[in-house]
């Protein structure tokens, strides 16, 4: 399903390649639930489906944060296309997650 | 820093617990955009290698405290509690918005299992399938089960619950809901079991045979089945029939296979032995304290003797393949039809002895006691015939035994109608095998 919609939308000029991304939240706390919708929001509105999200809740897989490199939560790392790139906070700025993703606002 | 981190300070009891933990957050988080984003009050939770674990921040572990006592008020409303268990299955805490009215004490249950007081009502076989579901950590939905309330009395729980574990994934126990379903359970027996006026109403005193007026505070539940736990009773319950067996009805003959067994209810059935050339004896009187067809208890399934219904009245029908099948199955019905036959034949015994022995009119004072005892009734219908027959006595004796008893106040007797007046009296008057056969 999801190849599927990544050949057709792979035609389109705006996007032409999956992003990859990992978020890390804290359980339902209010930023971590802040950071999801926000993040929503903004592949829903740039990246229409052109993506592969992670959710990762550091209370349940603390070591895999760490591994990671995480600090804080919440935490959104682009995983591909490289260049990799991380933010920090609840998403509420979105030019400076677009920003992040590598995604160019006409 | 100070925004987000000086919650803890109103939070914590210890005065110094804020600055602590601010200075172990700045210790871990020494600048860049980390340490903006706590600034700006946009993080929850900050990791801390040295232990492996995240660190919530002062706001983020208040809102997630408020929204796990969401969650728990709103499984309230669709049940009565929440509960957790050790990982020794004991109820370590118990909380719910019923736990008041309902009268089952949290207190009582904390550091009991399901398997203790005051839960009740589950079988060795169903606790081993329960046992063996946590130990392979199932979760387990509506198991329904008794419990005694703080007033005594008898009240049904659902309980489902599911295993917890920690972030090593190690077992810590269970957790789960119960819900008191009493009212549910109560009307499911009500259903099943005839109801008592339906019964009555067909009474014996339209028909031919011993006359009824039920005793106060009689119940139309035969004894042995009302003797079982619940489990076994509703077990029973599908395969029982209710029937009215009517005088002079004969349940089996000797030799004859045995197709169904009867728990009587309000009627009285006599067992009888036929001797070639002579009148049948009675050797045996069933009621609601027992059941008729023991044979088949015994794993033989042909009749040994002539049961003919004495007392009109309703009883409980089970067909002979289903009783089997039960009886193999329930422990509970294994010693109370065991505890039956044990009283049934101490009695036959003793009936034997006092036959031979004891004068006609001690016997049909003990005679006339049993059947009161039977029927919990002071007044049967019974013809002299019937009563040589119980007695093995010819008609002579027995009118003349009755005359006696008539003339000591004890008894009146008048056209088949008996009534006894005086029941101490007639105790008196009556055989020792009376008291022996009663304390049976």
């Amino acid at each position: 399903m999801r190849g599927k919609k990544t050949k057709r939308s792979a035609s389109s000029p705006a996007v032409t390649t999956v992003v990859v991304m990992r978020l890390y939240i804290a359980n339902n706390a209010p930023n971590s639930l802040r950071a999801i919708a926000n993040l929503e929001a903004i592949c829903k509105e740039h990246l229409k489906g052109n993506f592969k999200l992670e959710i990762i809740d550091v209370l349940e897989t603390p070591l895999r944060a760490l591994a990671d490199g995480i600090l804080v939560t919440p935490s959104l790392a682009k995983m591909s296309p490289s260049p990799a790139a991380k933010i920090v906070g609840n998403l509420s700025d979105k030019s400076s997650v677009l920003h992040a993703l590598g995604i160019s606002v006409e | 820093m100070k925004s987000n981190l000086g919650a803890l300070e109103k939070d914590s009891s210890r005065a110094n617990a804020g600055a602590e933990f601010e200075g172990r957050i700045l210790r871990l988080v020494k600048g860049g955009p980390e340490r903006q984003a706590i600034e700006a009050g946009q993080v929850d939770a900050v990791m801390d290698p040295a232990t492996g674990s995240a660190l919530l921040l002062p706001a983020a572990r208040q809102a997630l405290r408020k929204d796990q006592a969401r969650v728990r008020s709103l499984l309230a409303l669709s049940s009565d509690w929440c509960w957790e268990q050790d990982e020794l299955h004991r109820f370590v805490s118990h909380t719910g918005a019923a736990s008041g009215s309902s009268g089952i004490y949290a207190e009582s249950i904390i550091g009991a299992t399901l398997r203790d007081p005051p839960f009740d009502g589950m079988s060795e076989s169903d606790w081993e399938t329960h046992r063996r579901l946590l130990e392979w950590r199932g979760t387990f939905r509506d198991l329904e089960l008794k419990c005694t309330d703080r007033a005594g009395e008898m009240r049904w729980v659902s309980v489902s619950g599911e295993p917890i574990f920690d972030e090593q994934d190690r077992f810590k126990g269970y957790r789960g809901t119960m819900r008191d379903i009493t009212l549910r359970k109560r009307s499911e027996v009500l259903a099943q079991v005839p109801r008592k006026n339906a019964a009555e109403g067909k009474g014996g005193e339209r028909l031919p045979g011993v006359e009824r007026k039920l005793v106060k505070g009689d119940l139309l539940e035969n004894g042995l089945l009302a003797a079982l736990p619940r489990k076994d009773y509703r077990g029973l319950l599908a395969g029982l029939k209710p029937v009215t067996l009517t005088y002079g009805q004969v349940l089996y003959e000797p030799g004859e296979p045995i197709r169904h067994v009867y728990f009587p209810n309000d009627c009285l059935v006599s067992l009888l032995t036929t001797v070639e050339g002579h009148q049948a004896l009675e050797v045996g009187l069933v009621g609601r304290e027992g059941m008729v067809g023991i044979s088949l208890a015994l794993g033989m399934d042909v009749a040994s003797v002539r049961a003919l219904v004495q007392g009109t009245g309703t009883a409980m029908r089970m067909n002979a393949a289903r009783f089997r099948k039960e009886f193999r199955k329930s422990l509970p019905l294994q010693g109370e039809v065991h505890r039956f036959i044990h009283a049934k034949l101490a009695q036959a015994r003793q009936t034997a002895a006092c036959n031979r022995f004891h004068r006609v009119e001690a016997r049909l004072a003990r005679w006339l006691l049993m059947t009161r005892d039977c029927l919990r009734s002071d007044q049967f219908l019974l013809t002299q015939a019937f009563l040589a027959d119980m007695l093995g006595v010819r008609r002579v004796g027995v009118s003349t035994a009755a005359r006696a008893l008539q003339q000591r106040e004890l008894i009146s007797y008048t056209r088949g109608k008996i009534r006894i007046l005086d029941r101490k009296g007639l105790e008196a008057a009556s055989c020792g095998c009376y008291e022996v056969i009663r304390n049976l």
